[in-house]
């Protein structure tokens, strides 16, 4: 991993059309600008994890899905049968 | 015009060409761009997005406002700018379905929810992140109508 240090009002160019700007520093935050074209989204790595994990684990369902409305259980007359 | 799918679960399937949705980005973390919604059971609120370049990769999907009644869509103006969406031009909205475990722990993803925009050339999908503060990664269907999924 590249490591760069930056002053706050400064810039990082990756290839030719993305631009990191280092905007603003308060305490252990910093809000960075992106500029980055339009087919190159760009998230929170977090959230990005978490998603690719749920997209994973949705595609690995099988054929036979829930059927139906799903109540809560206590509203149920007979319990589901999988 | 029709095409001819293949799949796994569902053998060969017959699409509508002008229907496959292509993905820009993608779908988060998984690989290729082209997928077709199917709807295999008229009575189960759920559909499948079906990538029509992998036989096995399929996710099943379903609309939110079917469980939670509340759910809400929000991006800032830039990124909708940015993907082409616009309150004039409504898309159509889709959240994927866990529900390869335990039926009782179905969740659906109001967190990155599927928007599908029409363009002249076809339909066009995103996976966006949605900013709404109650939208979970895995919002569990049996917590239907109490937003408070937190995850």
């Amino acid at each position: 991993m590249l490591s760069i240090t930056r002053r706050v009002g400064e810039r990082i160019v990756i290839g030719d059309n993305i631009v990191l700007h280092v905007q603003e520093v308060s305490g252990s935050t910093v809000r960075i600008g992106i500029e980055a074209p339009r087919a190159m989204p760009v998230y929170r790595e977090e959230i990005w994890l978490a998603v690719k994990e749920e997209n994973a684990a949705a595609a690995r369902a099988g054929v036979d899905l829930p059927r139906g409305p799903l109540k809560p259980p206590e509203a149920q007359g007979d319990s589901p049968s999988s | 015009m029709t095409m001819t799918v293949q799949s796994t679960r569902f053998g060969t399937i017959e699409i509508e060409a002008e229907a496959v949705l292509t993905f820009p980005h993608g779908l988060i973390g998984l690989g290729g761009s082209r997928y077709a919604l199917l709807s295999t059971d008229a009575d189960s609120p759920f559909s499948w997005l079906h990538s029509v370049e992998d036989p096995d990769l399929a996710l099943p999907v379903t609309r939110p406002w079917q469980f939670f009644p509340d759910f809400e869509l929000m991006m800032s103006d830039a990124e909708a700018a940015a993907l082409g969406l616009s309150e004039d031009a409504p898309a159509d909205i889709w959240v994927t379905v866990r529900a390869n475990e335990n039926v009782n722990d179905v969740t659906v993803n109001l967190r990155a929810p599927i928007v599908v925009a029409s363009r002249a050339w076809g339909p066009e999908a995103f996976q966006v992140i949605n900013d709404a503060p109650l939208a979970a990664v895995r919002a569990p269907l049996f917590a239907a109508g109490d937003t408070d999924g937190s995850v």
